[in-house]
């Protein structure tokens, strides 16, 4: 195989041979991958992309399993406190509410849409988006949906707000008694089914599949 | 060799590669049709106005208090940094350490490191790209976990809710503190790491 960023030439090739890395700009050779490898740039190290086994079925199922995981994620309780025999819960969405009403509106927006409403909105997209090529309709409204997926990605924030949760728990733990609560067996379970979600919803081979390159992706 | 240079765009949504059509300014891509340009338009000056932006609000985020705990109908505000010095007085050196880092190192970081990037952008110094690269790289990762503090104060006002006897409510140092976040998340999606490559002295550095 010849080398990669071999520069005689490269110019001149079909842009269907040739690929360049996002981050940094290197135009290449496109490298012919079999399933379960990855192509990195050799300058920067970015991940070019990756080829996996059966990405739409597999991804399919995820988004799925997330979506049916949202409602008690978000709404069940994540934690009871006792305080004196008075007991309170902790979920999600009252933490949106009792921001909303102690007058801080804006950062209560900002909860919402980083804890509940863009992760929805991602898991809905990639649903419609693996639907359009399940069922071969409707792809140049999937080619928009992914790239809204694609915005959104960065402000969808579970595992930040798992964290959070952990550190409210180790902060109440003096004042009064904590017992968690099954919401948060559910919000592990959507951070864990999302991230493994991301992890075989090639991005590459969606784009492909989307476009009409890949005949195969919908098998 | 640089696809710039080839003639050729990348798709900065789809990564579609695109022949570079003469003579047009909105060009769109044949795959998503979203528009492609050779570098993002007025990338420095965008990121660099974000980033001011974060940096005075930052100020305000560190002295304001972000909540106040009150028990027993008295209560006092706690800033980022009092409730991280609280959590090391109650011997929880680990999440006071998580918090720490989150709250005041991370955005302390996101704010000269993009500085720094793009001051070495601009002045075309010839600091080594990966470095550069694993900066940036690194500031795009971390920015997220700077909301911390502020899902702990939701979760909190949510369940310390039992009238006089104990309730938190949140202060204004933590709007200040939800955008100061947002802003340099903002402003490292605005920053276009190309650049940084652009002014390598040569091509061949990627061994």
């Amino acid at each position: 195989m010849p080398d990669p960023v071999d520069t005689s030439g490269l110019s001149d090739l079909p842009l269907d041979d040739l690929v360049a890395c996002h981050e940094c700009d290197l135009l290449m050779r496109k490298p012919e991958l079999a399933h379960g490898e990855k192509a990195l740039c050799p300058r920067c190290g970015y991940e070019l992309y990756a080829h996996r086994h059966n990405v739409v079925e597999r991804s399919l199922a995820l988004v799925i399993a997330a979506l049916l995981l949202y409602i008690p994620a978000n709404f069940l309780p994540i934690m009871q406190l006792n305080l004196l025999g008075q007991t309170s819960e902790d979920t999600v969405w009252s933490g949106v509410l009792g921001l909303f009403n102690t007058g801080m509106q804006g950062v209560a927006v900002v909860v919402f849409l980083c804890s509940m409403g863009i992760p929805l909105l991602k898991l809905l997209c990639q649903l419609l988006v693996l639907l359009s090529i399940r069922w071969n309709i409707g792809r140049s409204y999937g080619l928009l949906l992914y790239r809204i997926y694609h915005h959104l990605r960065d402000w969808g924030m579970l595992e930040v707000y798992l964290m959070g949760v952990l550190v409210a728990i180790v902060k109440l733990a003096d004042l009064a008694a904590i017992t968690v609560g099954l919401g948060l067996v559910c919000f592990v379970s959507l951070l864990l089914v999302q991230v493994w979600l991301e992890v075989v919803m090639s991005a590459h081979q969606i784009w492909e599949a989307l476009s009409g390159e890949d005949l195969h992706a919908g098998d | 060799m640089r696809a710039i240079e080839a003639g050729i765009l990348i798709c900065t949504e789809c990564h579609e590669l695109n022949k570079q059509e003469p003579d047009t300014d909105e060009q769109v891509c044949t795959r998503c049709g979203a528009l492609v340009h050779p570098r993002r338009p007025n990338s420095i000056m965008r990121t660099w106005a974000l980033l001011i932006t974060a940096a005075i609000l930052y100020i305000p985020a560190n002295l304001l208090p972000i909540m106040t705990v009150s028990t027993l109908g008295q209560g006092e505000g706690d800033t980022i940094m009092s409730g991280v010095i609280t959590l090391v007085q109650h011997g929880m050196f680990p999440i006071a350490a998580v918090v720490f880092i989150a709250s005041i190192l991370v955005p302390t970081f996101k704010l000269v490191g993009i500085a720094l990037l793009l001051f070495s952008v601009q002045r075309h110094q010839p600091l080594s790209a990966r470095q550069r690269i694993i900066m940036y790289r690194f500031i795009e990762f971390i920015g997220r976990w700077s909301m911390l503090d502020i899902f702990v104060i939701a979760i909190l006002v949510a369940v310390v809710n039992f009238g006089r006897l104990a309730s938190i409510e949140a202060n204004l140092g933590a709007v200040a503190f939800a955008s100061v976040v947002i802003l340099t998340m903002l402003a490292a999606v605005t920053f276009d790491p190309r650049l940084i490559w652009d002014n390598t002295e040569s091509d061949d550095d990627h061994e």
